[in-house]
């Protein structure tokens, strides 16, 4: 889902990659910051800021976005700050997706049992993107252009429409490198449970509505294909 | 005229490249424990010692073939012979003393003084011959100590003989050698108790008809049986007056053990970190590819745990003992050394062309991961080097410092960030499939002729069919990755395949690929 507006709280140096990376994604976006050096950096950066503390109830939120086309970003530098952050925004919006950074995998876990949908361990990505690039030299430069460069070649979410002409067929009934030039690496059942499940275990899965690809190909196969299952909003 | 014999040979040899690898050789062989074909040697001689050992002990009690003992007596003195003159010659370099001398007086503008050069290598040669070791080897050689039967005790010196041979030998009289002083105290120590005590023993003892001890030697047998907390009961005082000596004797002798037991007992205590680092540090040279990572921070600790998941050497240095005993206390191999000094690499003997796979800079300072980076490279040129930037101002700086690939942290979850929000369900696919922690992982496999020729046709089996996903080729001649490749594509050798799949397809896929003429 494309929400339209993004909160990013904090602004180090984490916050302002991040703001850097997404400012352009979204129709409205500001910087949280929780002191005024903060707030000045942000500024300076060029972003829109507003200031905040742990103890807020959040009015400011409500009367300034829909927090259901809001997506946000937890980016503290203290793991605990931003643990009581996260548990602070999801006790006021129940729905809203949070995204928060953890310094470890202790962190992570108190920030999802907090409420977060998604959390970023910075040390376990940093540590597998390292050894990834070590011993995997390779993977890592392709998976880079997949994910980040101006590569043709892209990675999706393709969601099964209702009525689609996938729906009722098994997943290896297709094929799909032949016949639409993409791989599809896994498929999951709803996207914020993010229980996906990789193609490559073998399982033969039953295609229902609403479940989503995961597929990689260059960006006109994966928009022909798009279009043949009868997405909307390609 | 015998000076410019002296000089002339002297400078004969130095030039000599036979003699010079000759010397270095043997040099190496008996003397730099680094060297692979010491410990060869080394067997060799503990061997022989063994049977030089077991032919005496044979021959107290029983006949012993003839050929044995002329082996024992002549071939294997003839052997230490020959090690104890080859380690005479490789002690010290005499061409290069006698040339060093020529060249002194010729610009002292005086004649070469052979004479006093002669001195001069003599003394160094005696300093070799009067060092306990090289005694040892000279009275091991004797051929003709069983024929004597007191000086059997030469046996030994042969057994001596193992401790040049058996490392841990060695490092247990250093050990005792840090204590010098306190064991020359003691010893001291018991030879006045020792004297005194034969002394009264004899005075009190030595009239009276009813007592054992009727000689000096009696008294001095009796002292140090009784002294060292023996007490065979063979010799006993008898008089109130021997016995009184004889109680303040066992007193003394506890006093003596103790004091012996505490001398080694610290003697090992604090050589202990000492003993452990050296360990460490053998292990360090016997490991074939590592890598090396310099700090030992969180990140490095997942990164080292990543490592040793999957089976992969890693050696970690860090100057903070603290930190240091924690990463031992996770199961890796860590040593306290400054990354940042040359020194540490010297001390470790790493070779970083042969031994290290990549050097990983983990520090949470940049001005270290420079400082350290240009330190390695003065070592290596070719070592590769990857290191994490704290700031992004320094990146430039890294560069320069010769690092290969630099990792920011705050950028690279900037774009992960943007995944994330966008599509989040291919973030976690992505994430997953790093992180290994799922069963599936992405693999790139290097294809040597015969896989690569054989490449479409192994993708074609019905095991691999839908179930490996062949993400695609990477061609390394052209640069370029050929996503889900067409049959018509031509593999070459030195492509890279990137698959997805369980580990057991991804290695049964890799095995098919080698096996020539199946299928």
């Amino acid at each position: 889902m494309k929400y339209r507006s993004a909160i990013v709280f904090g602004f180090n140096e984490y916050a302002k990659q991040i703001a850097l990376q997404i400012v352009h994604e979204y129709e409205s976006f500001v910087v949280f910051a929780m002191n005024e050096n903060e707030r000045q950096a942000a500024e300076t950066a060029g972003f829109e800021t507003e200031h905040f503390d742990l103890g807020e109830d959040w009015k400011s939120i409500e009367e300034r976005f829909n927090p259901n086309d809001l997506i946000v970003f937890c980016a503290l530098d203290n793991d605990a700050e931003n643990v009581f952050l996260t548990i602070s925004l999801r006790s006021t919006f129940e729905e809203l997706p949070i995204i928060a950074l953890a310094g470890d995998q202790e962190s992570a876990a108190k920030m999802k049992s907090a409420g977060a949908n998604k959390v970023m361990s910075i040390l376990q990505i940093t540590a597998n993107v390292i050894t990834e690039m070590l011993e995997k030299p390779t993977v890592t430069e392709v998976l880079h252009d997949i994910l980040y460069e101006n590569s043709s070649l892209k990675i999706a979410q393709i969601t099964v429409p209702r009525g689609s002409f996938l729906v009722g067929k098994h997943l290896y009934d297709i094929d799909w490198a032949g016949e639409y030039d993409v791989l599809v690496l896994a498929i999951v059942d709803h996207e914020l449970s993010a229980t996906f499940s990789f193609t490559a275990r073998g399982h033969n899965h039953h295609i229902d509505p609403d479940d989503i690809l995961v597929v990689v190909g260059y960006e006109d196969k994966i928009a022909a294909l798009t279009m043949l299952m009868g997405v909307e909003n390609v | 005229m015998i000076g410019r014999w002296i000089v002339g040979i002297a400078f004969f040899l130095h030039a000599s490249p036979r003699y010079r690898h000759s010397k270095k050789f043997f040099h190496n062989l008996l003397e730099n424990p680094s060297y692979p074909y010491k410990k060869f040697f080394d067997y060799t001689m503990m061997v022989l010692i063994a049977m030089s050992v077991y032919i005496l002990i044979l021959h107290v009690k029983h006949d012993v073939n003839p050929q044995w003992l002329f082996f024992n007596n002549y071939v294997v003195s003839l052997i230490f012979l020959v090690e104890y003159l080859l380690r005479l010659w490789v002690y010290s370099d005499t061409s290069k003393v006698i040339i060093e001398e020529y060249e002194h007086d010729l610009f002292l503008q005086r004649p070469f003084r052979w004479v006093s050069t002669l001195r001069l290598i003599g003394v160094k040669k005696l300093e070799y011959v009067v060092s306990p070791s090289a005694i040892i080897d000279l009275l091991a050689i004797m051929p003709f100590f069983h024929e004597m039967r007191l000086l059997r005790v030469f046996i030994l010196f042969r057994v001596f003989k193992l401790f040049r041979y058996a490392k841990s030998l060695t490092q247990f009289l250093s050990i005792l050698s840090s204590k010098k002083f306190e064991l020359f105290t003691l010893a001291v120590f018991a030879t006045v108790i020792i004297i005194v005590s034969s002394v009264l023993i004899y005075v009190m003892e030595a009239n009276n008809p009813a007592s054992p001890i009727n000689t000096l030697f009696d008294a001095l047998y009796w002292s140090v049986v009784t002294i060292f907390t023996v007490g065979y009961g063979d010799l006993v005082p008898v008089t109130t007056e021997g016995r009184t000596v004889a109680m303040a004797i066992i007193v003394a002798g506890i006093a003596v053990i103790s004091f012996a037991t505490s001398i080694v007992v610290s003697a090992f205590t604090e050589k202990l970190d000492e003993i452990k680092e050296d360990k460490l540090i053998e292990d360090v040279s016997k490991i074939d590819r590592f890598y090396l990572i310099c700090g030992y921070t969180p990140l490095a600790y997942q990164i080292a745990s990543r490592f040793k998941k999957s089976g992969k050497k890693a050696v970690i240095l860090e100057k903070d003992p603290e930190k240091v005993a924690q990463a031992q206390k996770e199961g890796f191999l860590a040593l306290a050394f400054d990354s940042g000094s040359l020194h540490s690499y010297h001390a470790l003997r790493i070779d970083f062309e042969k031994q290290v796979i990549s050097v990983i800079l983990l520090q949470e300072s940049d001005v270290y991961n420079i400082y350290t980076a240009l330190t390695i490279r003065e070592l290596s040129k070719n070592v590769s080097l990857l290191s994490i930037l704290v700031h992004n101002e320094n990146r430039r700086k890294l560069s320069l410092a010769g690092i290969d690939e630099i990792v920011y942290t705050q950028e690279l979850i900037g774009l992960i960030s943007k995944e994330v929000s966008g599509r989040p369900v291919a973030f976690e696919v992505i994430h997953a499939l790093r992180s290994e922690n799922n069963g599936v992982f992405m693999d790139e496999i290097g294809l040597d002729s015969v896989m690569a020729k054989r490449f479409f046709d192994t993708c074609r089996l019905p095991l691999f069919h839908k179930r490996l996903i062949v993400l695609g080729v990477y061609k390394t001649k052209e640069k370029m990755f050929f996503f889900n490749p067409p049959e018509n594509v031509v593999i070459h050798e030195r492509d890279v395949a990137i698959v997805i799949g369980t580990r057991a397809l991804i290695d049964e896929f890799k095995t098919l690929l080698h096996k020539k003429g199946r299928r």
